[in-house]
């Protein structure tokens, strides 16, 4: 894993990975990262210090709501969920990016 | 509106912002406590699970920096931070601050309360039903009428309704056994359904009330303690019982304007009114006033008067704004150019505050170009000390528009419901103009942005390498800019000494002033009794006895009724006008004179001498031949230099009287008036059936007089309105204006003043501060302090004389509409005023010298050469 380091995310993907992840319901930050990791069979990293300021921007933006809660080992965690608003972002963001993988693809093959 | 949300959010952040880092730290500490559990799990030991997932997360500083910046407003963060350094600079000059925060505090809060006033006073807006629709009537180029005119008038139906009104009636309140004069206001009893006046409780008049009562909210605080059970109550008024149906808002504001505030309106015949009609729904003023001005040919059928055709001068005037003042007349005048005169000053000063501000600041930034020369060069970017320079000025703006925020209620709410004791009171409810105050606010924060910006543009433009040296810190184009605006305050502070010197030599000579008669040991007491409750012979018996007890109180020397009191605006002697014939001749003289009823010893009251004849005498009685008096210029004027005693004159409309005697000139109805003409008759042979004033001389002190007068009159008749004062008191009235004048006029010029010797010191030490080195090297080459003062003083003088001299200028020209305020002995163009003025200024600006100057001569050689 080490000597394999994840490909770089293509730039805006971030915030379309957490509300993909938050989709299915409020996690804290570090099961966010774990669960894109898994998901991604350990292909996708992100990087502990640009989480937060990700999650903070899209609490700015008014996407995500966060609260306080108990971790599944008893500790004290901020849990972050969609608000309707992320959710209306989600569907947008999939879509586009749909799109543009798509066109990608098609560029990739006609070349 | 993701815009406003995404704000919001933000401000909430900023609100919150310590207990925001304090669960961000938690925040970051839990994700790595879980990753290191995670390890652990892994069979990883607990201090390396601990140390490898620190080293996985990074910095988290870095994190938590990046984290914070999601949420915050740079620019404002940024500014916040000006502002407090902004803070701490101007904590370090107190003095400038203090003398920039007053400045813009009193140009804006005065300002403000003086516009404020003056709006209320001339333009508000009378409490009334779409009052758009409502007009005030006049015909003939006159706006009263009388009854049987406007029930003809009404009758004709041009209009939905016309009611009339008589303001400043007297009215005598009998509560208890004290009997009080009251201003009421004698109404038709359609006023209010015609004029839509509301009511706060009861109901307004209604067609067919008599002896009703529509009290004002004044009324009902003070004089009735807010009697809740108001309704409904009686009230003894000229005798008849009237019943309370209604109280006005307190915001009541009166058709007429200007602050008047009755304490009643009665449904009473009102013998001659003013007439307010409203226009019928789909009439123009246009149409009505056609259809009026045929009314116009009728009542000219009807009510003829040859002098003046009622079909002339026939207008329908709006009820506020321009129309209302100008129908106000020969009333609005004075006030409205009080109000001119008042507002022209302050701007004057909020003029030279504003000037003083920007001076301030110009001089402090040159002072600074240094500091910004260093700052720019440790790679300071000029945007930022521009942004520095800017923050200051916006700190400044913004602590004086709380200052004077602050000062404008304090003033409102001082002048708000002020009673003037005029016959009918006048109270303004000021209120503070916050549409104006936000005005004042932006051009205050524009102002001294704008002034902030200059300096600071001018300032960090030098550049790194111009700005440190030494000698180029103060561009010319500054300086010029700087003795500019000294100049220029000077100047105003020049015209507005002028004025206020007028004021005040007006106010010692009015005071100094022989009005031709006695204040010093005379009461005056008006007695007025319930209209249409004696005949004019009953009338006068009852002013014969009360006479005559007065006259057996002890300590009093001579008592006579009279039918004005002179000097006194409200109760003055009667102006009258027209061609009178000497001899009953046919020669005719054209005069204006002012005429008062006067008793037998009116003279001796008074003690205005009676220089030829006679004075009056108990023959001089109704149905004798009638008897007058002249005063000198009157004489003069009819008679030449002839004897006028003996002789008859024929007045107007056909009368003749015998001239019994000529008096002393005095003073009449202001004591600004020249050597006016004035004609004296026997009360006796007056037609007073209501009221009369005692004047009643004393050898003793007129206070300890006063309450026995009010007494005895008390008794004689208990319905009347008895009110005694020494006539002392009465006098200061005539001088209020001067008063008012003087100390308004004072405290600005001495203000004025004031701030121009702090611009021209500051402008002065400054400079020398800058040419610090230049006297050094001066001093060095030989320079006496004899020679270093002449260049001190040189250049105090080059600021002073150009003020001195546009200030003159100025002066000459703007003091010149001020003589309508003062006694003719007092001139305007007075030369002496205007040296003495130029000498004032020239001690000022000799005093705001002497510190810098002093602060010149310190300067040795050996040090400020080494300054560098």
């Amino acid at each position: 894993m080490e000597n394999n380091p994840a490909p770089e995310l293509l730039p805006g993907t971030l915030y379309l990975l957490i509300l993909g992840t938050l989709s299915r319901g409020p996690l804290h930050g570090y099961a966010i990262v774990k669960r894109i990791k898994e998901a991604s069979r350990e292909g996708l990293r992100i990087e502990d210090g640009s989480l937060y300021p990700a999650l903070n921007r899209m609490l700015v933006k008014g996407w995500l709501a966060s609260e306080w809660g108990v971790s599944e080992n008893h500790r004290k965690a901020r849990f972050y969920r969609l608000t309707r608003e992320g959710r209306k972002q989600l569907e947008r963001e999939t879509g586009e990016f749909d799109r543009l993988v798509r066109a990608i693809q098609l560029v990739m093959r006609t070349v | 509106m993701a815009f406003w949300k995404e704000l919001a959010n933000r401000i909430g952040y900023l609100l919150g912002r310590s207990r925001f880092d304090r669960e961000l730290q938690e925040e970051v500490l839990f994700h790595i406590q879980a990753r290191a559990d995670e390890l652990e799990e892994a069979g990883v030991s607990a201090a390396d699970a601990l140390r490898q997932a620190r080293r996985e997360f990074g910095s988290t500083l870095r994190a938590r920096e990046e984290t914070r910046a999601a949420w915050q407003i740079r620019w404002l963060e940024d500014l916040a931070a000006d502002l407090a350094y902004a803070l701490r600079a101007l904590r370090r000059n107190p003095a400038l601050a203090l003398a920039a925060v007053g400045s813009l505090a009193l140009g804006i809060g005065a300002n403000a309360t003086v516009f404020s006033v003056a709006r209320e006073a001339l333009f508000s807006q009378p409490s009334c039903r779409d009052c758009q629709r409502l007009v005030q009537v006049s015909a003939g180029g006159n706006s009263w009428f009388s009854m049987p005119q406007y029930r003809f008038l009404e009758a004709a139906h041009v209009f939905d309704g016309l009611a009339g009104i008589n303001i400043g009636m007297v009215v005598n309140w009998r509560d208890g056994n004290r009997t009080y004069r009251l201003a009421g206001t004698h109404v038709t009893d359609n006023f209010f359904a015609v004029t839509g006046i509301p009511v706060a409780m009861g109901r307004p008049m209604q067609r067919g009330d008599t002896n009703a009562a529509v009290i004002t909210h004044g009324f009902w605080t003070r004089r009735l303690n807010s009697d809740a059970n108001v309704l409904g109550r009686q009230l003894a008024l000229d005798g008849q019982p009237y019943t309370v149906v209604g109280v006005l808002p307190r915001d009541h504001r009166m058709l007429a304007g200007f602050g008047f505030t009755p304490d009643l309106y009665l449904t009473k015949d009102p013998g001659e009114a003013m007439l307010y009609a409203r226009l019928p729904q789909g009439v123009t003023r246009a149409a009505a006033y056609a259809r009026l001005q045929t009314i116009c040919r009728e009542m000219d059928r009807v009510f003829p008067d040859a002098n003046r055709p009622w079909t002339r001068e026939v207008s329908l005037a709006s009820v506020g704004g321009m129309e209302r003042l100008q129908q106000g007349g020969q009333m609005a005048m004075p006030v409205t150019a009080f109000f001119a005169m008042l507002v022209i000053v302050t701007a004057i000063v909020v003029l030279i505050a504003c000037a003083n501000v920007s001076s301030l600041l110009l001089a402090r930034a040159f002072a600074r170009s240094r500091e910004f020369a260093i700052r720019m060069s440790l790679g300071g970017s000029r945007n930022r000390l521009i942004r520095q320079l800017l923050a200051e000025s916006l700190l400044l703006a913004l602590l004086g528009i709380g200052a004077g925020l602050a000062l404008d209620l304090w003033l409102s709410g001082l002048l708000s419901g002020l009673r003037i004791p005029t016959p009918l009171p006048i109270e303004l409810l000021i209120r503070p103009d916050f549409a104006l105050l936000a005005y004042a606010a932006a051009i205050t924060l524009l102002v001294t942005l704008a002034t902030g910006l200059a300096p600071a543009l001018k300032g960090t433009r030098a550049g790194i390498a111009g700005a440190l040296k030494q000698d180029a810190r103060l561009a010319p184009s500054g300086r010029t800019l700087r003795n500019s605006l000294v100049a220029g305050q000077l100047a105003v502070s020049m015209v507005l000494l002028c004025a206020a010197l007028l004021f005040w030599r007006n106010l010692s000579n009015a005071a100094s002033f022989n009005a031709g008669f006695d204040t010093a040991h005379t009461v005056v007491s008006t007695f007025q009794t319930v209209r249409g409750s004696y005949t004019p012979r009953d009338f006068a018996a009852l002013v014969d006895a009360a006479t005559e007890r007065l006259r057996a109180l002890p300590g009093v020397e001579a008592v006579s009724p009279a039918g004005a009191v002179p000097l006194n605006p409200f109760l003055a002697f009667s102006r009258n006008g027209g061609k009178l014939r000497p001899d009953a001749g046919s020669r005719t003289v054209r005069v204006q004179y002012d005429s008062n009823a006067v008793g037998i010893d009116y003279f001796r009251v008074m003690a205005i001498p009676i220089l030829r004849g006679r004075a009056f005498q108990e023959s001089d009685r109704l149905g004798a031949p009638d008897a007058v008096i002249l005063n000198e210029t009157l004489a003069r004027r009819l008679f030449g230099d002839a004897n006028p005693v003996g002789r008859v004159l024929r007045f107007p409309d056909n009368h003749d009287a015998r001239i019994v005697g000529v008096a002393r000139n005095s003073k009449y109805v202001t004591l600004g008036e020249g050597n006016s003409m004035a004609l004296y008759s026997p009360f006796a042979q007056g037609k007073s059936s209501a009221f009369a004033h005692f004047f009643v001389r004393t050898g003793g002190a007129p206070d300890a007089i006063a309450r026995k007068v009010d007494e005895t009159l008390g008794t004689l008749d208990s319905a009347a309105a008895v009110e005694t004062h020494p006539m002392r008191e009465i006098f200061a009235g005539a001088l209020l204006p001067s008063r008012v004048g003087a100390a308004i006029l004072g405290a600005m010029a001495l203000f004025a003043l004031l701030l121009a010797s702090v611009g021209l010191y500051g402008v002065l030490l400054y400079s020398i501060q800058q040419r610090m080195r230049e006297i050094g090297i001066r001093v060095a080459l030989g320079a006496t302090p004899g020679d270093v003062l002449t260049m001190v003083a040189g250049q105090s003088l080059r600021l002073l004389l150009p003020g001195l001299g546009i200030g003159l200028a100025l002066a000459v020209v703007a003091v010149r509409p001020l003589a309508m305020f003062l006694v003719p002995e007092v001139r305007p163009a007075d030369p002496i005023n205007f040296v003495a003025v130029a000498a004032v200024l020239a001690l000022v600006a000799g005093l705001a010298t002497v510190a810098p100057a002093a602060r010149a001569l310190r300067v040795d050689p050996s040090v400020s050469l080494r300054h560098e």
